[in-house]
């Protein structure tokens, strides 16, 4: 290894001429001419050669900018993917680019691969996986222009299309973590630039003209985007795989099933991450139920068919949480959020410092908002851990929300941090410039009422936050509801509406009523019965949580209100039902504690012998004391010092 | 017995429409004719199928030259029905905006419309059964009930299905003049309805009494723990490890 880039190293001098045969990109005729052009004593330079020659120094200025440590990195991860050396590669890509980046290119881009692509002998594959990791750190530093976002979705067409329109599967052989980035990446490109057309207002001419062209309209159209995710799971025929794998077929069959390209690694990783990419396009695209359907075969238990990596399972959880949240089974969004936030924070010392530590922090966060939401809206006993980090963050906000009207711009303010940046799956009229001016005008105020933009630049967020916030302010009147109701066993309509007339608005029956019926409407829901035990953790269970066979979408009526109650004409009964002392728990601990403890008093060294005189005269006189008849009145204690 | 298996497919569904829902066929716009015919085929038939009309919406999303605005409100309206199901909302999350679409022969309806659709989902989700009535009966929504609600067969009778499970979950006995402002029937019809839902009808005191049902019957419950048997395994195994 040194070897070769001692080699390469000394070889500089002779690179240059490598650069004057290897140009690539450069469209205008390549003046190989060049040497002609110092002959011609009349020097017609025409306009191409000599941009061609300005590129060319440039090129060269460019590259002896790079720092040694840099070139020898890039030789060095070139190898390494040469080789289909996993181990390296994996290492070069943790930690080596992210400790790069960190020393020379925190603020600005890295070379451009055309820069170093010398330095890789045009390895074409390499470099189009070099120019993924590139846009990646613009799109993640650095604020992409139109051109990056137009030169980006080139490059990701170019790497899917390698990967998948080859003939045979491809040799190459990478780290799950960059597999899983290289989805994760084309999503949130895509959602990126869905954002970023969606603004027709703020664009330049230039923008205009590209977002207006016919490549325009191309770049990053959702169909494409759809496409890529869907051949990939076809060509390795994920869905396939995991359903044989839950029917526990053996791994020959599995190998007949899943065919040539499913059985190598990268393949079969890219096919289960694209379903979880599936899963993330749709919630974006505020498809819920399509999004749940995806995920069949995945099931949403903790057991990854492999180590995948932990972002994977924080995505998964966070847009599962999602679509259940807006489908309003609230239970089954809390139990999701619940269960991989604890996994994160008990495996949080594992993470190592990679491209995705951060985002693994964000979606924790805007969990936790978003179980305080769920708790809210369906308030019901979770794990402890979990509930009191949220309590701590959100304690305020949750008293605020409870109180009825006034806690829906705090509901808002929640939702609207905590959920996805849903996207718009078309874009504004780019093509259609008086249809654009239109756009771009206000609505005359004709429309009935300002909860009507939906049909001008409304933003998909806003919709959504309505339908949430529609069932939110249903659900205000049931927390004061609720305390009162707790107060009674049997109570008249009437008097009811009394109560709740505090303020004098003119509650009337009717509306007390309705009231009635949706806190009973929301003490019920649809949730996932749980087959499985919800015992300790480390048992043998036969994956029982999630059976892949079972969708994800079905459910059965549950209750999730302790308080009942029942109307019988104008008499309202109440029944509430409570918990009752749990001591199972805590009798468990402090049993295991007292064995512990007895155990390591056991394995300690005995205390030196002390000559116990003293205490052996009262030990004496002891069984006496005990012995004798209490006439005497005085008291006598074991071992105690006699009372004269 | 999974509430939600009529729901995911619908005995309704016929193995096309199947196959165009779960598979890839879903995004090919030239299917939409076969979804919408579906679409049709529940309006006159009194079926619902709540994912392929979401199919349906999800191909305007991609291909905005398809959009029918009688569809959507016709969708719109069969998931009023589906209450206290959210598919109304979910409906709604697919409509994304759309450029004004000149080449439609009439004016799009669906701005003007979408607004009293809204409104009828509240009234109804938040249960105010009389005051959807009152609104359902208004003139504002004539344009409604002339072109949309005629054409759909059992549209009415659906809605007072809705009344009908949350008064089944809430009551025990009802008076029969409340009842009646929530399903908007009264006197005979009124008392054919309640016989067709089984409920009895008590003409002397005009109190109609609902069976019981699991929602409907209530008891203070005590939710004890069960403790098993594996979580007391590291206690046991101690006591036997010890002498």
């Amino acid at each position: 290894m040194a070897h070769q880039r001692v080699a390469l190293w000394a070889a500089e001098p002779d690179l240059d001429d490598d650069i004057n045969d290897t140009d690539v990109d450069i469209p205008i005729p390549m003046p190989s001419s060049t040497n002609e052009m110092y002959d011609d004593p009349k020097l017609q330079l025409d306009e191409g050669s000599l941009q061609a020659m300005q590129q060319h120094i440039a090129q060269q200025a460019a590259f002896a900018q790079i720092p040694d440590v840099v070139k020898r990195f890039i030789v060095h991860f070139h190898q390494a993917v040469l080789d289909n050396n996993l181990q390296e590669v994996t290492l070069a890509y943790e930690s080596g680019w992210t400790r790069l980046t960190e020393k020379y290119y925190a603020k600005t881009e890295w070379p451009e691969a055309e820069t170093i692509a010398p330095l890789v002998n045009d390895d074409q594959i390499f470099l189009i996986l070099y120019r993924e990791l590139y846009y990646r750190h613009v799109y993640s530093r650095l604020q992409p222009n139109v051109d990056d976002r137009f030169h980006s979705y080139e490059n990701s067409c170019e790497l899917f299309n390698y990967l998948l329109n080859s003939d045979g599967p491809v040799p190459l052989s990478l780290p799950a973590n960059w597999l899983w980035d290289i989805i994760d990446e084309f999503i949130y490109q895509f959602q990126s630039f869905a954002l970023f057309r969606s603004r027709p207002a703020s664009k330049t001419d230039d923008e205009l003209t590209m977002l207006g062209s016919e490549g325009g309209a191309q770049a990053w159209s959702s169909y494409s985007v759809l496409n890529v995710l869907y051949s990939l799971i076809q060509k390795s025929r994920a869905n396939e795989w995991l359903k044989a794998r839950a029917e526990g077929k053996s791994d020959e069959e599995i190998e007949e099933i899943v065919g040539e390209y499913g059985t190598k690694p990268l393949y079969r990783m890219l096919g289960y991450f694209s379903i979880i990419g599936l899963l993330r396009v749709h919630v974006l695209l505020g498809d819920f139920t399509l999004a749940l359907k995806v995920m069949e075969n995945v099931g949403l238990g903790q057991k990854a068919p492999f180590t995948a990596p932990t972002a994977v399972h924080v995505s998964t959880a966070y847009h599962a949480g999602v679509c259940y949240f807006m489908l309003r089974r609230i239970p089954d969004a809390a139990r999701v959020f619940t269960g991989v936030l604890t996994w994160v924070m008990r495996a949080r010392q594992y993470h190592t410092r990679s491209y995705q530590y951060d985002q693994i922090n964000k979606t924790a966060d805007r969990m936790y908002a978003l179980l305080a939401l769920c708790h809210v809206l369906a308030p019901t006993r979770l794990d402890d851990n979990v509930m009191n980090i949220v309590r701590e963050r959100y304690g305020d906000q949750i008293g605020r929300m409870g109180r009825g009207e006034e806690g829906l711009s705090t509901f808002e303010e929640l939702f609207l941090y905590a959920c996805p940046k849903f996207i718009c799956a078309n874009s504004p009229p780019y093509d259609d410039p008086t249809a654009l001016a239109s756009m771009l005008i206000p609505p005359t105020p004709t429309s009935p009422s300002s909860q009507n933009p939906s049909v001008v630049l409304g933003d998909p967020t806003q919709r959504h936050l309505r339908a949430a916030s529609s069932h939110f302010m249903s659900l205000t009147p049931v927390s004061s509801l609720k305390s009162l109701l707790k107060l009674y066993t049997s109570l008249d309509a009437k008097k009811l509406t009394g109560f709740l007339d505090t303020s004098g608005a003119g509650v009337d029956e009717e509306e007390v009523l309705s009231w009635m019926m949706v806190m009973k409407n929301a003490g019920r829901c649809v949730g996932r019965v749980n087959t499985g035990s919800t015992a300790a953790n480390g048992e043998k269970d036969n994956d029982e949580g999630s059976r892949p066979s079972e969708s994800l979408l079905s459910g059965e009526w549950m209750s999730i209100s302790d308080l009942n109650f029942v109307i019988d004409q104008n008499m309202v009964h109440i029944a509430e039902s409570t918990v009752g002392r749990r001591y199972a728990g805590w009798f468990i601990r402090n049993s295991e504690h007292a064995a512990r403890v007895l155990d390591s008093v056991k394995a300690s060294p005995l205390p030196p012998r002390i000559i116990p005189t003293q205490v052996q005269k009262k030990s004496a006189d002891g069984p006496k004391g005990e012995g004798a008849p209490r006439t005497t009145g005085q008291k006598v204690a074991w071992g105690g010092v006699k009372v004269a | 017995m999974a509430a939600t298996a009529a729901w995911l497919s619908p005995p309704s569904r016929t193995e096309l429409i199947e196959n165009l829902v779960s598979g890839v066929d879903r995004y090919n716009p030239s299917n939409v004719g076969i979804l919408e015919d579906y679409l049709y085929h529940q309006i006159r038939s009194e079926e619902y199928d709540c994912l392929a009309n979401l199919a349906i919406l999800k191909l305007y999303q991609f291909n905005p030259d398809l959009f029918n605005p009688d569809v959507v409100i016709n969708i719109l309206l069969k998931a009023l029905t589906a209450e206290p199901f959210p598919d109304f909302n979910l409906c709604i999350s697919l409509l994304d905006d759309r450029p004004p679409n000149s080449a439609l022969d009439e004016p799009d309806p669906l701005p003007t419309l979408l607004p009293l659709l809204m409104n009828l989902y509240n009234l109804l989700h938040q249960c105010r059964f009389s005051a959807f009535w009152v609104l359902y009966r208004s003139d504002e929504l004539e344009v409604i009930r002339e072109n949309y609600t005629v054409e759909c067969a059992g549209f009415e009778d659906a809605i007072r299905e809705v009344a009908a499970r949350s008064v089944r979950a809430t009551f025990t006995r009802i008076n029969s003049e409340r009842l009646g402002t929530y399903v908007d029937l009264s006197g005979p019809e009124l008392e054919a309805w309640v016989a067709k839902q089984r409920w009895t009808f008590d003409s002397s005191t005009g109190v109609v009494s609902i069976p019981p049902n699991p929602d409907n019957q209530i008891e203070s419950i005590v939710i004890q723990e069960h403790i098993k048997l594996p979580q007391l395994s590291k206690v046991i195994s101690h006591t036997v490890q010890v002498k």
